[in-house]
């Protein structure tokens, strides 16, 4: 089997990591998957700070970052990625409920790889999750430097 | 300066003029002549030189010169010895010498006294001309609705029109001899409020330039305040030395208080839109939330029944299963609600960007986009010449998408459907562009209650929808400055007619 990456996904709702998990299962994808449940867990991960002091070194192929995180939110998360010049390389994908033009325009100013809306309609959501997963974690080649299991 | 009548009595042809001085002498020298043969004696020299009074009073000095020459002679010949002949007698020498004096002296004195007195009538008639212009000027002064006062270098006034009488409430007697400033007791509109730096600041610009203009403040007669706009001018006699300030004043109280109002009416102006504002900002993040907040478990709602139905359906009887497709059902339709919702309050809160749009190029667009609900429907579109209209090209096509899936919509349980776009121009209301269809129409009754958010005119099991994609169309049209209308009929179809402003 072709290597995967690690994803690290930054949600606060365990309800919603619940179904993207469930829809990363399908796919055999969620083994690589680390759950930071807002903004600052995700930059503790990143910085390897409080909790993820011990973990290795290298960054994850993918951040899929919500843009409504309690302390620190998703917007900040982005900016300090893209201003560190060891994180910038680590595609971000925003994966948020906001359709707001201002939201994603924040984005891709800020240097965002990709930005999807999650769909209502359970299947829609399977399907993004599932297309996002392969496409980051599995197709696409993470820069030097990523967390990638043989 | 014309003069219309001689100054002097005075005979102005010349032939005239000398007849008169031979005439005048020979008229002298018949009386004397008859006198002195009636045995009256020495009148020859009055009379004679009453003739040459006459002639130089009324003919003036050439004439009176011949009349001296004739009279000297006539003299010489009738009344010197010896008579009858132009020798004098050693004897009359001195008397004809006399006579010949006393006739130039007469002359000249007549003479003399002409130019005075002419000079002295030219004097009269000009002065009389200045003052009846002077008269003229000064009525006309009173004439003029301005407040026109002069006063002098000590502040006396010294002149008062009518137009300052209106506007004080002062007569010209009452006025003419104050201090200005003790009557009008003059306040500066200086920002510093200190009445005696801007006076002095001011009267020295009026000695500089001769002329200042600004706003004052004076007091009435009846106590009252008036504000006007000032000029004064600087008068200087002809040394140069400034003698007087005449000052023009117009009453701009009523002005003032009218720029005042509008003052305090932008004021309110401002702060009722910054509280619009801030409403809007509110809504805003009311909308950005709902869309964020609401979205979040209506996914949650439909992923775990999804999950539901994937793990327990075979658990579940034919009831359990017709329930959970009833949430899906309605969770999926509330999402719909809630995007469009966000979509019609995007509307308000969006920035236009109006360019020239090609309604063609647009209605291409939407009919592609409905492609896939009129296929296999036996769709008849008609489509006629299009014109381009001005306006956002993403807000358009919105309206025209929601006309159009509107009359796909309703003509779905005809056999036969058909759709027609067209436009017509109408100079008065714009470019008119109308979207018809033959589908099930409506009641004109229910007209006005089309385009309301959430007003629906059909069962949600006749036709499904939200009820706002009218509102949105009509609030598209409506920022863009139109105007939106619908006829229909039930059973026949609908036509819904837009019309926008020409750029």
């Amino acid at each position: 089997m072709e290597s995967i990456g690690r994803i690290l996904l930054v949600e606060d709702d365990p309800k919603d990591t619940e179904l993207t998990m469930t829809a990363l299962e399908d796919y055999n994808l969620s083994n690589e998957v680390v759950v930071a449940s807002d903004g600052e867990e995700a930059l503790d991960y990143l910085y390897h700070r409080g909790k993820f002091q011990r973990r290795s070194g290298d960054n994850p192929a993918v951040m899929l970052l919500d843009l409504k995180l309690p302390k620190v939110d998703g917007l900040e998360v982005l900016q300090r990625v893209k201003a560190d010049e060891n994180l910038k390389m680590i595609p971000v994908v925003v994966l948020t409920s906001s359709r707001e033009e201002r939201d994603m325009v924040a984005s891709y100013k800020l240097g965002v790889n990709a930005y999807v809306v999650k769909p209502v309609d359970f299947h829609e959501f399977v399907n993004a999750i599932k297309e996002l997963g392969v496409f980051w974690a599995v197709i696409n080649e993470p820069p030097p430097g990523s967390v990638r299991k043989k | 300066m014309t003069q219309t009548k001689p100054l002097l009595p005075k005979i102005s042809l010349v032939v005239q003029r000398y007849g008169l001085a031979v005439s005048s002498v020979a008229v002298a020298l018949g009386i004397a002549l008859f006198l002195a043969s009636q045995g009256i004696k020495d009148v020859e020299f009055p009379v004679l030189l009453i003739a040459i009074t006459l002639t130089v009073w009324y003919a003036g000095v050439g004439p009176a010169i011949v009349a001296v020459v004739l009279s000297s002679l006539a003299f010489n010949y009738y009344f010197t010895k010896p008579r009858h002949t132009l020798n004098v007698d050693p004897s009359d020498i001195p008397y004809y010498a006399v006579f010949v004096v006393f006739a130039l002296l007469i002359t000249w004195f007549a003479a003399v006294r002409r130019r005075v007195e002419r000079n002295l009538l030219e004097s009269r008639d000009q002065l009389q001309h200045e003052v009846a212009i002077r008269t003229q000027q000064a009525s006309l002064l009173n004439l003029t609705h301005d407040t026109i006062f002069v006063r002098d270098m000590n502040d006396i006034i010294i002149y008062w029109n009518r137009g300052a009488q209106e506007l004080y409430g002062w007569s010209a007697e009452e006025a003419i001899g104050k201090r200005s400033q003790d009557l009008l007791k003059t306040v500066f509109a200086s920002p510093t409020d200190d009445p005696i730096k801007p006076a002095q600041a001011i009267r020295n610009e009026l000695l500089r330039t001769g002329r200042w203009d600004g706003e004052l403040r004076h007091s009435k007669a009846d106590g009252t305040e008036v504000v006007v706009s000032s000029r004064w001018s600087l008068q200087r006699d002809e040394r140069g030395n400034p003698v007087a300030t005449l000052e023009t004043n117009n009453d701009i109280t009523e002005r003032k208080r009218r720029e005042d109002d509008i003052r305090g009416l932008n004021q309110q102006l401002e702060r009722r839109s910054s509280e619009l504002e801030g409403t809007n900002k509110e809504l805003e993040a009311f909308a950005y939330s709902a869309s964020h907040d609401l979205r979040a478990p209506l996914r949650h709602i439909v992923g775990y029944t999804e999950l539901l139905q994937k793990h327990s359906s075979a658990a579940m009887d034919e009831k359990g299963r017709r329930y959970m497709t009833t949430i899906l059902e309605s969770a999926t339709r509330m999402g719909t609600l809630i995007d469009d919702l966000l979509a019609f309050s995007r509307i308000g809160r969006a920035e236009t960007r109006e360019t020239m749009v090609s309604l063609d190029q647009l209605v291409k667009e939407v009919r592609s986009e409905v492609g896939q609900e009129t296929e296999g429907r036996n769709m008849t579109w008609k489509v006629g010449a299009l014109p381009d209209l001005y306006g956002d090209r993403s807000m358009l096509k919105l309206v025209l998408l929601n006309l159009v899936s509107n009359a796909v919509k309703f003509t779905r349980t005809r056999p036969s459907p058909e759709i027609e776009i067209g436009s017509s121009d109408h100079r008065a209301n714009g470019t008119v562009v109308f979207v018809k269809d033959n589908g099930v129409g409506f009641d004109m009754k229910y007209v006005n209650k089309l385009f309301g958010v959430f007003q629906r005119l059909h069962r949600a099991d006749e036709f499904e929808g939200t009820g706002i994609g009218l509102a949105t169309v009509q609030r598209i049209v409506h920022r863009h400055g139109g105007r939106i209308w619908a006829e229909g009929q039930v059973g026949v179809g609908a036509t819904f007619y837009l019309s926008l402003p020409r750029p």
